[in-house]
């Protein structure tokens, strides 16, 4: 029975699903978003390694920060999107699942690059301070911010219904997102070694050199775009997994219906 | 150039784990897209 079952659920599901090769989450728009991004991308590498001056007072490290503030600037856009995408579920009276996968797809790269804005803030921190980590309060919040959206992931790949996923994760993105105002505005709660804004900052007195911020405005730009890419694409992989999640719980309860129904009629002929 | 080391280890950081999460992206997308019919991909 087993045996049967099986090689019938291989065969509907070939048949059912109607493939057609070669049409992934590409469009003519992400394709061209994609090239543009590489380009950027490109630029980014020559103008912070090579075309960039150093700084005066922080010499050759000062070409970290150009990855490290386009990074946690693409993390503190993913997760607030993440957060508005969740409301936007839990508000709208359609409960659309898009929503939902807008906020996981989001959350994912936001995670990528709160890690890549770590590793490079203490590389930075090795050349500028002299050590790797310290226990200061901005560098502690960005690493709980970290953690508490790897948990958020981690929440989202519990089982259970798609509407289930979406309900759990968007309460805890909602809840979540509270971190991201104490993490901007730790360095003015607490005593902090980490600098405060340098470029957006309205008490600020820096002055950047013409080609370090361009490079700076290069690099957010590209990790941004780079950012919209994958958020297109991913949400429409999740999509798939959905689709297919669905055709599959679709065929096996029809395995089950004919099952229970063999089995009646099997009943039935030997009461006979 | 003795920060060089750690300078290009955040640019590796930075792309190489862009490239990978984009690389993945894509390979998943066009294993799902040859798995599903295109009713299942409005966006076509």
């Amino acid at each position: 029975m087993a045996s049967s079952s099986a090689s019938g659920s291989t065969a509907t599901n070939s048949s059912t699903t109607g493939r057609t090769r070669g049409a992934g989450t590409g469009t003519t728009f992400t394709r061209w978003l994609g090239i543009v991004t590489i380009a950027l991308m490109a630029a980014v590498v020559l103008f912070g390694l090579v075309l960039s001056p150093a700084d005066v007072v922080q010499g050759e490290s000062v070409r970290i920060l150009y990855v490290h503030v386009g990074t946690v600037w693409v993390a503190y856009l993913a997760f607030i999107v993440t957060a508005v995408s969740s409301g936007a579920y839990l508000w709208r009276r359609t409960h659309s699942l898009t929503w939902d996968r807008i906020a996981g797809a989001s959350a994912e790269i936001g995670v990528l690059f709160m890690a890549v804005t770590l590793l490079t803030g203490s590389l930075w921190g090795r050349l500028s301070w002299g050590t790797f980590w310290v226990w200061d309060a901005r560098v502690t919040t960005t690493a709980f911010l970290f953690i508490t959206y790897v948990g958020y992931l981690a929440v989202r790949g519990l089982g259970g219904s798609h509407e289930q996923r979406a309900r759990r994760s968007a309460v805890v993105a909602l809840l979540a997102v509270i971190e991201i105002p104490l993490v901007h505005f730790s360095v003015k709660l607490w005593r902090s070694v980490h600098q405060d804004a340098s470029v957006a900052g309205r008490t600020t007195d820096v002055t950047l050199d013409g080609l370090m911020l361009f490079t700076l405005v290069l690099a957010t730009v590209a990790f941004t775009l780079l950012y919209v890419w994958y958020v297109l694409h991913r949400q429409r992989v999740m999509a798939m997994e959905d689709a297919l999640d669905d055709k599959g719980l679709d065929l096996a309860l029809a395995e089950r219906r004919r099952e229970a129904q063999d089995a009646t009629s099997t009943t039935g002929e030997v009461t006979n | 150039m003795d920060d060089l080391g750690f300078i290009l280890l955040s640019y590796i950081a930075a792309l190489g784990g862009a490239a990978a999460l984009v690389w993945q992206v894509l390979r998943r997308g066009r294993a799902l897209g040859a798995e599903l019919p295109d009713e299942d991909k409005p966006w076509i």
